[in-house]
């Protein structure tokens, strides 16, 4: 494949140019005066998609009793809090006494999270570099069926066949371990794929050079592969954190233990207590989505990138 | 291996350069194989003893029944209503999610930083977990402190129980999940449109033709492959929903968001009957094959268009 989608992806996000702010007033006021249809959708679309996560973070910030408080009837004191504070997320830290005696303790659940993601990042990297790298540069027979047995993984109902999963991971030993949060991603057939389309587009010149020049298979991958396909490396490397860091169905089935639990589990946990606490769950929630959301915006171009690679794959 | 005996004239051969060349490139995709059929393949196989068995994860296997789970399923009524729920969903979802991401890609396919900023907003969801979504949107929907219902009686509209009526908890799931993917499939739909050269349009423009008139004779058509795509693999991905249903519904209000895979969870985790679990999840399994199969003729065929 050519570079196409990804130049493609490249465009979908334009690139910013800077700009008095006068100006860019002027200029926003003289454009929406000309289409003010367009500019009302996406303040309505702007409006749609802002507001739950604004009601989220904003009623993270106020005690449960003033979110009742201020429910109905509906005005600016529905989402802005009259007392700012961090109570709610003492309290789902496990650092407030009424946080402790719930036994909460989300900054566990938040470490466990980050360091499996973690964990699954570098050895999917490894591992999926070197099995991209197999099937873009290295010769073997019949080396298309293999890829079809790749491509044909990706086929694999990945909720439909959780429960066959956790069969498996039990037959192995591994269950209610760190191991079997870990293992059954360490590769992934989604990543390699889309490595495989960055590696092609690296000269085999420079392969050809680095083994007159006396390089292993392992010495072009190290030397040529890996510091050319530096942004797909981090494309695949951005999706497969936030693939783990939002998992929830498989860690909730392959981990019992309360000290394994993820993230995401332990905010879902929240929802099936008799009484609900819904600052605990906005704060909860917070800690759970803001990171990855902020990550996304830091790294918006290459994450695109990969969503668009995932899509044009066929 | 025959290579022990020094007597035979073949071992020096056999081991040759480019025998030596492949097994060291086979180190290289051997890690990713093991995972693969450990993990992806394997499980399929243990999925399809275990259903021929009574299995439990506390009792191990019990006594064989053969066919008999999938003999049991054709009499299972809420077997078959998982089915009918799932089937729902997915029709509800996947044209609302495909029409509306359309609609979206070429609204805000502009290159002003205004378009940019809604893009990204629509998009957040997609990053955001679908736990922390359908959390939230659990919360929205409430029927005495929700954001929704705090909207609708200020509008002096009367309440309503989105997720406890039965005929409403399915409709609410679907507007939270088209809202939460709806970014992603716009970002594909996006770079598809990106791909449709401007000479099209401005020869349409020259010829006189109507924005609508350019979207039904340019866009649509030359869209038809990512469209076509986009419309499959969300369809796929839709069949297998679960995660809202656990955190908003766990299958009710009377069964009426029991999807398929809640329901294996159910039987698997809840009942303590993982064979007959392993069997629906087979009888999944092959269902969406079978989606897939269609998918991959579809697209070749039109690739050959």
């Amino acid at each position: 494949m050519s570079s196409g989608p990804v130049a493609e992806a490249r465009a979908v996000l334009p690139a910013r140019r800077g700009a008095g702010t006068a100006a860019f007033l002027a200029r926003w006021a003289r454009a929406a005066g000309r289409d003010w249809w367009w500019y009302l959708t996406g303040v309505v679309i702007l409006v749609l998609y802002v507001t739950p996560f604004a009601w989220m973070i904003l009623g993270s910030l106020r005690r449960e009793v003033e979110i009742f408080e201020y429910t109905y009837p509906l005005t600016w004191r529905t989402f802005v809090p009259v007392e700012w504070t961090l109570k709610n997320f003492l309290d789902v830290l496990g650092l407030s006494p009424e946080g402790r005696a719930f036994g909460l303790n989300f900054g566990r659940a938040l470490a466990v999270t980050a360091f499996v993601s973690a964990a699954v990042v570098l050895s999917s990297l490894v591992v999926n570099t070197m099995g991209a790298y197999f099937f873009a540069r290295l010769d073997f027979p019949r080396k298309e069926a293999l890829l079809l047995v790749v491509i044909a993984t990706m086929l694999i109902p990945f909720e439909a066949v959780m429960v066959p999963l956790y069969i498996v991971v039990r037959a192995l030993g591994v269950q209610d371990t760190v191991w079997a949060l870990v293992l059954p991603w360490y590769a992934s057939p989604f990543v390699i794929f889309a490595l495989v389309q960055f590696f092609k587009e690296i000269p085999r010149e420079l392969d050809e050079a680095a083994i007159i020049d006396g390089a292993s298979f392992f010495g072009v991958l190290r030397h040529v592969i890996v510091p050319n396909a530096v942004p797909g490396l981090v494309t695949t490397a951005l999706l497969e954190f936030q693939f783990i860091w939002n998992l929830f169905y498989w860690p909730l089935i392959a981990v019992g233990r309360k000290e394994l639990q993820t993230i995401q589990v332990a905010i879902a946990q929240q929802t099936t207590q008799t009484q609900i606490y819904w600052g605990r769950i906005f704060a909860g929630s917070v800690l759970a989505s803001v990171p990855i959301i902020l990550l996304f915006l830091l790294m918006q171009r290459y994450y695109v990138r990969g969503v668009v690679l995932s899509g044009v794959k066929g | 291996m025959s290579v022990a005996t020094p007597a035979l004239p073949v071992p020096r051969r056999w081991w040759t350069a480019r025998r030596r060349g492949y097994l060291l490139a086979f180190l290289f995709i051997a890690p990713a194989l093991v995972n693969f059929l450990v993990f992806r393949y394997l499980p399929i196989l243990a999925a399809l003893r275990s259903s021929l068995w009574q299995y439990s994860l506390l009792g191990g296997y019990g006594t064989f029944i053969g066919l008999g789970a999938y003999g049991r399923m054709l009499e299972d009524p809420i077997f078959w209503t998982s089915l009918r729920v799932t089937a729902l969903y997915v029709l509800l979802k996947v044209p609302a999610q495909v029409a509306l991401s359309l609609l979206f890609a070429v609204l805000l396919q502009r290159e002003t930083r205004f378009a940019a900023l809604v893009r990204s907003a629509v998009f957040a969801p997609v990053v955001a977990s679908i736990v922390v979504v359908s959390v939230i949107w659990a919360l929205m929907y409430h029927v005495q402190l929700g954001l929704l219902n705090s909207i609708l009686t200020s509008l002096g509209l009367p309440r309503i129980a989105f997720l406890s009526n039965p005929q409403l908890a399915l409709v609410a799931i679907v507007v939270m999940m088209v809202w939460k993917e709806l970014g992603f499939s716009m970002i594909i739909l996006m770079a598809g449109l990106k791909g449709i050269p401007d000479m099209f349009y401005e020869a349409a423009r020259i010829d006189g033709a109507s924005p609508w008139q350019q979207f039904r004779a340019i866009t649509l058509p030359l869209l038809r492959r990512v469209l076509m795509f986009v419309l499959v693999t969300q369809t796929i991905f839709s069949f297998q929903v679960f995660v809202p249903v656990y955190t908003m519904t766990r299958g009710g209000p009377l069964d009426a968001t029991k999807v398929i895979v809640y329901y294996i969870y159910q039987n698997g985790f809840l009942f303590q009957d993982m064979g007959y679990a392993a069997a629906i999840s087979m009888v999944t399994l092959a269902i969406l094959l079978v989606v897939s199969g269609v998918q991959m003729r579809l697209l070749r065929s039109e690739v050959e268009y």
